[in-house]
């Protein structure tokens, strides 16, 4: 107990190092994958010689100096253009249309989350439902991520690019993304059965004798459990969030990061996967800030105990 | 002088203001990989590129005049070895700044420039040697040599020298996603299309105020969609869907003369197919009337076939075609047998057997050509395995295809599908020359054959037409019979457009040539 600062203050060091860590790993594969980088983003035969853009791209001096140089120049905001994916264009300016689009579908797919969580803890949703939810949640988000694509481009053909279809995509894919591959079934039973755990304790017993509300007892017990679950959904639908995006073409994080995987842009992979790093660092600190707020609140809690 | 292009200029802008302000929209193949036309690689480049900018000399349409929109006369220099190009008034970039003699010497000298990572460049750097200018208008372009069609060499698209810091043109320039030409329209590459918006100009005034390219995807959605007017044109229809748009009133198939013709390339260092015998006998094994029939849907005997065969690497059209070489049609499973026999070859069980081991042939095809002839991998696989070769089919992504198979890296295939676009001026020398130096730069699979270089030689050297043809003649009847290629056909190219689209008058090769003309209203 006295060292309650261990577990957020761990999160918090893992949340700093994560965005250095991912495209550190990249550069090693980089470097890794047979031939010289450099002949791998554009061969000898088709750009001429090679040596001209390993030196412009910074990839002559080893993977150490390109890292460095990649990341002292990623802190002033500039993650150098595309090589191939949309050759010439900064991208920093196709991170700009990702993060948003990434974020936005993401936030909209735990609105069904949320409210299966809600449902779940309050019991909203009878266990007798539960079957129903579970076989939903068996739909692998790559099918109805599907149904959802034919369903957006017979809707709207061409013009599915243009602000409306852009948001029938982006509601479509969060939607996808909300139910497929149990995340709205997992909330609901998830919750529901902390919640049902926690509510079996005897000091809930005691304090529902005392008057007190079941709830905020309950509260500062389960947070860090509810925290944690959170975070693991968001991580969840995270990673759902790449497969959502290539199949309904949504111009996000994901979709740039398998555009630049299979073009071998490597400029744009370092720089999306750092995208999700960060994001993923986001969520591990915000569940560092849940520890930290709730050992706060129980060490200024009053002392129950007395001298034995 | 400037004030005939102004005029023009103005009258175009207001035609687009009052005229047709709808957007077209139609499909290509794919999205263009680069809008600098020093690093094209694709036909879809090359004809997004044409919409961005002028290229100095080009060939009409129509009358195949060669003809310039900025040159407004030029003359030949330095006893030959030089042209003098006087350039017309008026011009300006997509940025508004005036087009002058300095752009031209900038393009030449960005081209010569060894730190421009380009192939397109390589090859000028063979044929140029300078340029320097004379006043805002006069460029004299140097060329290493005399030629006899000095003009046909400058080709070239001008860039604007305001847009680079220096001549050593990198293909990651923002320049590649936003380009700055002269050309009729001004083009920004997005994530899932391209926009052109009209530009009008002393020397094009176009009709349309914007076109949008956006990537085809599923051939059968993108019929249905220009049938139902989602989009009004696809650049390339594949065969077996054309009569459900020949039988729409609504839409109008336009042939568009690309020159292409379909082959298969035999890995002549691989095991068994080093013995030409060997590939002799493929040759006659495949029933390319069955492959046609099944893969493209013309049926025997049809007439008005949009696939013709072929015995040789240029289109029956050409005049580089040699008729004396015969094409086959249909297998002669008698010749394969004795052909392989003769080289030695056994039958065990029904399969072909080399040194003791069974054969078994890795094919490969372009993965986008599945569109245009479907299933024809799995044909040929088919016919080859009656036949008695254990084979493995690979569709081969466009990514591969450039880095790998172009670049003569795909050594692991034994046979691979694909096909060659050309534009008025049919070369082939590297596709066939052994790969040294900046010779045989599309040769696939390395062949190497001192006979074919030396004819390649002499084609190179040809001070006139018909010592050219004599050369390619020859070429065409020496590789009937070494058949580092298994030659197919050449598959016509149909483009739709709705009819709503006039004017339409579609370029050879770059498409766009004429898109002034274009004119489309809703």
């Amino acid at each position: 107990m006295k060292q309650w600062w261990l577990r957020p203050g761990v999160r918090v060091v893992a949340a700093l190092l994560l965005p250095f860590a991912v495209p550190a790993i990249i550069t090693a594969l980089i470097w890794a994958l047979p031939g010289d980088p450099a002949s791998i983003i554009c061969p000898p035969e088709n750009c001429g010689g090679t040596e001209i853009l390993a030196k412009r791209w910074g990839l002559d001096q080893g993977p150490v100096a390109f890292f460095m140089g990649w990341v002292q120049d990623a802190l002033h905001g500039d993650f150098r253009n595309s090589w191939r994916l949309q050759m010439g264009v900064p991208v920093a300016e196709l991170l700009w249309e990702a993060v948003p689009k990434t974020i936005m579908l993401l936030a909209v797919a735990l609105v069904p989350v949320g409210i299966g969580a809600v449902s779940g803890s309050t019991g909203v949703l009878p266990r007798v439902l539960d079957p129903v939810l579970y076989v939903v949640g068996l739909v692998p988000a790559v099918v109805l991520g599907l149904i959802a694509a034919a369903m957006v481009e017979l809707s709207y053909g061409v013009a599915s690019f243009e602000a409306e279809g852009e948001l029938a995509r982006l509601l479509a894919g969060a939607a996808v993304l909300g139910l497929a591959d149990g995340a709205f079934s997992g909330a609901v039973t998830g919750t529901r059965g902390l919640v049902r755990a926690e509510a079996t304790q005897r000091y809930v017993g005691v304090a529902v004798l005392r008057g007190e509300a079941t709830l905020t007892n309950m509260l500062p017990n389960v947070a860090l459990a509810l925290a944690g679950q959170l975070r693991a959904r968001a991580i969840h639908l995270l990673s759902g969030a790449v497969v959502v995006e290539v199949i309904l073409r949504i111009n996000g994080l994901g979709d740039l990061l398998w555009g630049g995987t299979l073009l071998q842009d490597f400029g744009v992979v370092l720089a999306a996967a750092t995208g999700f790093a960060v994001l993923s660092a986001a969520l591990l600190l915000a569940q560092a800030m849940v520890e930290v707020m709730v050992a706060l609140h129980v060490r200024r809690s009053p002392s129950l105990g007395g001298a034995a | 002088m400037a004030v005939r292009p102004a005029l023009k200029a103005a009258l175009a802008t207001l035609m687009m203001v009052i005229g047709t302000g709808a957007t077209l929209a139609y499909f290509e193949e794919s999205l263009p990989s680069s809008m600098n036309p020093l690093f094209a690689r694709s036909m879809v480049d090359r004809r997004s590129q044409e919409l961005v900018f002028d290229r100095l000399w080009f060939h009409d349409a129509v009358t195949n005049e060669l003809k310039s929109r900025v040159v407004e006369r030029w003359e030949l220099a330095d006893g030959g070895k030089a042209l003098k190009i006087t350039l017309k008034q008026g011009l300006k970039w997509h940025n508004g700044k005036n087009l002058t003699s300095k752009d031209v010497c900038f393009t030449v000298k960005a081209m010569l420039d060894r730190n421009t990572p380009s192939q397109i460049a390589t090859e000028y750097r063979e044929v140029l040697a300078g340029c320097s200018t004379e006043g805002n208008q006069v460029a004299v372009v140097q060329f290493k040599r005399v030629y006899h069609n000095p003009r046909e060499r400058l080709g070239f698209a001008v860039l604007p020298e305001s847009a680079f810091s220096s001549t050593a043109i990198s293909p990651d320039l923002d320049f590649s996603a936003r380009p700055t030409g002269t050309g009729p329209f001004k083009g920004s590459r997005g994530r899932r299309g391209v926009v052109f918006d009209a530009f009008a100009n002393g020397h094009h005034s176009p009709n349309v105020a914007q076109l949008q390219l956006q990537e085809g995807g599923d051939p059968l959605v993108q019929v249905k969609t220009i049938i139902n007017n989602g989009v009004q044109g696809i650049v390339a229809v594949p065969p077996p869907l054309r009569p459900d748009l020949s039988a729409s009133d609504e839409v109008t198939l336009k042939g568009y003369d690309l020159r292409s013709w379909w082959y298969v390339a035999v890995n002549t260092s691989k095991g068994a197919l080093s013995d030409v015998k060997v590939r002799q006998a493929l040759n006659v094994a495949l029933d390319r009337t069955e492959l046609r029939q099944f893969s493209i849907g013309v049926k025997p005997g049809e007439e008005n076939s949009p696939c013709e065969f072929i015995s040789g690497p240029f289109v029956q059209s050409s005049p580089y075609y040699n008729r004396s070489v015969r094409v086959i049609e249909r297998s002669d499973k008698a010749r394969v047998q004795k052909l392989l026999t003769d080289a030695g070859l056994t039958q065990v069980g029904g399969r072909w057997h080399h040194k003791g081991q069974p054969i078994s042939l890795r094919i490969g095809m372009k993965a986008p050509l599945d569109n245009e002839a479907p299933d024809l991998m799995s044909q040929i696989g088919n016919q080859l395995g009656a036949l008695g070769f254990d084979r493995q089919e690979f569709k081969i992504s466009v990514d591969e295809w450039n880095r790998k198979i172009l670049t003569g890296q795909g050594s692991e295939y034994d046979l691979i599908i694909g096909k060659w676009s050309f534009g008025l001026v049919e070369e082939v020398n590297d596709l066939f020359h052994s790969r040294k130096g900046t010779e045989g730069k599309l040769n696939i699979f390395n062949y190497s054959d001192g006979e074919v270089d030396t004819i390649l030689g002499q084609y190179d050297a040809s001070r006139t037409d018909t010592a050219a043809r004599d050369a390619y003649h020859e070429l065409h009847q020496k590789l009937s019979l070494k058949l580092p290629y298994l030659f197919l056909w050449k598959l016509d190219t149909k483009s739709a457009w709705r009819t709503e689209v006039r004017g339409n008058i579609i370029a050879p090769y770059f498409y766009f040539t004429e898109i002034d003309s274009w004119k489309y209203a809703k």
